[in-house]
C-alpha cells in the first residue's frame, strides 16, 4: 500500500501521525519544510530505507535540505520512487513498535514492543488476537520485559500508558476492519509523558 | 447432531469385528467385554457368525435392535459405504478408527465420508483416531489391549487429543499416576467433529472439572478462539500445542510478520483465552493434578513447611523466580506453632521444622497455616529419608488437603520409599512433585487462573 494511503488510513482511525508531506522536487521540499525536518524516500521498492541511506534526520536549514534531497535520490538508485517525504522532526521520547499481521487461522493479530532495533534484537514483544479491549492492551504493555522503561527509571518521566493502550485499541480495530491488510508496522511510534505520535508506517496488502 | 451418543451409547456395533486376536476389530470387541461396557455389543462381519461368544452380523442392517454407536475398523475405501448403511439403519454416532484419508492425501475419500455423515446426521469422530473412553459407561474404542495400556479410574479430568499416539501414552500415564478421568476423546482428522466441537461438548459436561487439550493445529481458528475463551470461564483448560516450529514465520517482509509466527500466535491465543499452556507432556501432569485436586487460590503468598533447611532454601528461590511471594506468619500462627515444637525450631516462613520432625509437627504447622489469613497456598517439603518420617505423615497431609481451604502441594524428592508415599498421597488427592521448581511452576499457573476466576 502506498505511503500516503497508509497515513490516510491511520488518520481515519484517529491515530496521531507526525505531520509531513510528500514532494517531488527540491523546490517543493523547500516550500513545505518547517525546520528541523526529516527526509525519507517514498518507494514500494525500498524496504529498508535507513540501510540504503534514504533517510536523513534532523535537517536544519535550506542548504542541508538541498544536499540531503540529492543524496537520497542518488542512494535510491534505480528503484521506482514516488517522492520524498518531508516530515517534522518528532520530539525524542520512548520508541515503540505497534504492528499487525493476518494469521491464517486466527485472523488479525496485533503486536507491541519497544521500537527501533530493540524489538529485533531482544524479541521482547507481546501479541494478541484482534480485537482487543483496554484490559488486553494494558496487559500487552505490562508483560513486556521493558515495561520498567515505560514506568520511568532513574528519574526519567513515566510514559503515557493510557495513550499507548488507546493507540493499541485503535490499531486493533483498524486491523480487524481492514481485511486487505496482511502485514503492518508502525515503527517507530514515540510515546511521551503525555500523548504519543506515530512516525513511520508500512502496510503490506 | 447427537455428540453425547459417542460417550453414552446403549449399544455399540463393531464394524470390522474379527476372530483374529491380532486385529484391531478383535481388540475392540474384547475391550468392550473385558472393560464391562454396560450396553449391548454387536460385532459386524459378513464372514463370521460368532466372535467371543457374541452373535456376529453381516451388516448393521441385520441387527434387530437399535444401534446408537458404530465403531468402524475396516479399510478406508469401504468406510463411506459402511457409514451409509449406518445412516439407513438410524445409527446416531460413529467412530472411524481407520486411517488412509486426508492424512495420506486422500482428501476426496474424506469428503465423501463427510457428506454421508451430513446426509444422515451422524456424529462422527475421526477418521484416523482412537475415539473415546468413558469410565462411567465403560465405552472404550481405544484399540490398545488393556494389558498394554491402563485405563484411568473414574474422575473429573477430561482429555481431548488430536493425536492418537500422544493420547494413548498420556492415558497410560494417567492411569498409572492415579488420575481420575471423566472423558477421553481422540478425534484424529476431525473431518466432521473437531477440537472446537469436542471442547464445547466437554465444557457442558457436568462430570468434568478440568479439561486437558492436546492439539497440533486447529481447523476453525476463530471459532476455536471464541469457544476456548468461553470455556475457561466455566472450567480450567490445560493445553499443549505440539509442533511449534518457526515454519509459519517464513517469507514475511515486516518486523511484525517475522516475530508473530505460528508459535507466538498460539501462545497469544492461550493467554488471551485464559487457558493454561503446558510446554511439554510433564507439565500436563504437573498442572492438571493440581487443578484437579486443589481449590482455587486467594492470592500469591506462599507458606513453606519442611523438615530440611536446604529444601526450604530451594523452594524459596522457586517462589521468587516464579513471581510469587513468601508469606509472613501471623502472630497467632507463630504462637500456635511455637507452643507445639521444640525451642530450637526457628518460627518463621519458610518454616524448617528441623531434621528430627515427625508427622505431628507437620500437622501443627499445616493447620496453623490453613488458618492464617496471610497465607494463600502451602508447600510442604517432606524428606522421607529422615529418622522420624514414616507413613503416618500421609494421613496428616491427606486430612489437611481434604479441608480444601487452600491449595496444598507436597514436594518429596527421593527414591523408592519416597515414591511409595508419594503415590499414596496422589491416590488420596494430594498433588506431589519431585522438585519444588515443578511444584511452584504449577502453583504459579493455579494462581494465574484463580486471579481470572476471582475477577469474574
Amino acid at each position: 500500500m502506498r505511503y500516503q494511503e497508509a497515513v490516510a488510513l491511520l488518520k481515519r482511525y484517529d491515530i496521531n501521525f507526525v505531520e509531513g508531506s510528500v514532494v517531488r522536487t527540491v523546490d517543493e521540499a523547500l516550500k513545505v519544510a518547517k525546520y528541523p525536518v526529516v527526509l525519507k524516500v517514498v518507494s514500494d521498492e525500498i524496504l529498508h530505507k535507513s540501510d540504503q541511506g534514504c533517510v536523513k534526520l534532523n535537517v536544519k536549514d535550506a542548504d542541508s535540505l538541498r544536499k540531503a534531497y540529492l543524496e537520497i535520490m542518488s542512494n535510491a538508485g534505480n528503484a521506482k520512487v514516488d517522492g520524498v517525504l518531508v516530515q517534522s522532526m518528532a520530539k525524542p521520547g520512548l520508541e515503540m513498535i505497534v504492528g499487525g499481521r493476518r494469521d491464517e487461522q486466527f485472523g488479525p493479530v496485533i503486536l507491541f514492543g519497544l521500537g527501533g532495533i530493540f524489538v529485533e534484537v531482544f524479541k521482547d514483544f507481546s501479541l494478541r488476537v484482534c480485537p482487543i479491549g483496554r484490559d488486553d492492551a494494558l496487559e500487552m504493555i505490562t508483560e513486556l520485559k521493558a515495561y520498567p522503561l515505560f514506568k520511568g527509571v532513574r528519574g526519567s518521566k513515566p510514559a503515557d500508558i493510557e495513550a499507548i493502550a488507546d493507540v493499541l485499541q485503535k490499531v486493533s480495530k483498524l486491523l480487524y476492519e481492514n481485511e486487505q491488510i496482511n502485514e503492518m508496522d508502525i515503527n517507530p511510534a514515540i510515546v511521551y509523558g503525555k500523548g504519543y505520535c506515530a512516525v513511520d508506517i508500512r502496510v503490506l496488502p | 447432531m447427537n455428540v453425547d451418543v459417542l460417550f453414552n451409547p446403549n449399544s455399540v456395533a463393531v464394524i470390522g469385528a474379527s476372530r483374529d486376536p491380532g486385529k484391531i476389530g478383535h481388540v475392540l470387541v474384547r475391550n468392550s467385554i473385558e472393560g464391562g461396557f454396560r450396553g449391548r455389543v454387536y460385532p459386524i462381519n459378513p464372514k463370521c457368525t460368532e466372535i467371543l461368544d457374541l452373535k456376529c452380523y453381516p451388516s448393521v442392517k441385520d441387527v434387530e435392535g437399535e444401534i446408537d454407536l458404530a465403531v468402524i475398523a475396516i479399510p478406508a475405501k469401504f468406510v463411506p459405504d459402511a457409514l451409509r448403511e449406518c445412516g439407513e439403519k438410524g445409527v446416531k454416532g460413529a467412530i472411524v478408527i481407520s486411517g488412509g484419508f486426508s492424512e495420506v492425501g486422500n482428501v476426496e475419500l474424506e469428503n465423501e465420508l463427510k457428506e454421508v455423515c451430513r446426509k444422515y446426521d451422524i456424529a462422527c469422530l475421526g477418521p484416523n483416531c482412537m475415539g473415546v473412553i468413558n469410565p462411567l459407561t465403560r465405552v472404550d474404542s481405544v484399540f490398545i489391549p488393556t494389558y498394554k495400556m491402563g485405563r484411568p479410574k473414574l474422575g473429573t479430568v477430561s482429555f481431548i487429543s488430536q493425536s492418537g499416539a500422544i493420547g494413548g501414552a498420556v492415558l497410560d500415564l494417567m492411569a498409572r499416576q492415579g488420575f481420575g478421568m471423566s472423558k477421553f476423546v481422540s478425534y484424529g482428522n476431525g473431518a466432521v467433529l473437531d477440537e472446537t466441537d469436542m471442547l464445547r461438548y466437554i465444557a457442558d459436561d457436568d462430570k468434568t472439572r478440568i479439561i486437558v487439550l492436546y492439539i497440533e493445529g486447529v481447523r476453525r481458528g476463530r471459532e476455536f478462539f471464541e469457544t476456548l475463551k468461553e470455556v475457561t470461564k466455566k472450567k480450567p483448560v490445560v493445553v499443549l500445542k505440539g509442533g511449534k516450529t518457526a515454519g509459519g514465520a517464513a517469507a514475511t517482509k515486516s518486523h511484525t510478520g517475522s516475530l508473530a509466527g505460528n508459535a507466538a500466535v498460539y501462545e497469544a491465543v492461550f493467554k488471551q483465552c485464559n487457558a493454561t499452556e503446558a510446554r511439554n507432556l510433564d507439565q500436563i501432569f504437573d498442572f492438571s493434578k493440581l487443578f484437579e485436586s486443589q481449590p482455587f487460590c486467594s492470592g500469591e503468598r506462599v507458606g513453606i513447611i519442611t523438615n530440611g533447611g536446604g529444601l526450604a532454601v530451594v523452594a524459596t528461590d522457586s517462589v521468587e523466580e516464579n513471581g510469587l511471594k513468601l508469606a509472613e506468619l501471623s502472630e497467632e500462627s507463630k504462637r500456635k506453632i511455637s507452643e507445639n515444637v521444640p525451642a530450637y525450631v526457628n518460627i518463621k516462613n519458610p518454616l524448617d521444622l528441623s531434621g528430627d520432625a515427625g508427622a505431628d509437627r507437620f500437622g501443627v504447622a499445616v493447620h496453623s497455616m490453613l488458618e492464617d489469613s496471610g497465607i494463600d497456598a502451602i508447600l510442604v517439603g517432606v524428606l522421607f529419608q529422615t529418622e522420624n518420617i514414616d507413613s503416618r505423615i500421609v494421613s496428616i497431609l491427606v486430612e489437611a488437603s481434604n479441608i480444601k481451604k487452600k491449595p496444598i502441594l507436597v514436594v518429596c524428592p527421593g527414591g523408592e520409599y519416597s515414591e511409595v508415599h508419594s503415590r499414596m498421597l496422589e491416590n488420596c488427592g494430594v498433588p506431589t512433585y519431585t522438585s519444588s521448581a515443578h511444584a511452584i511452576m504449577a502453583l504459579r499457573k493455579l494462581v494465574n487462573y484463580s486471579k481470572f476466576v476471582n475477577k469474574k
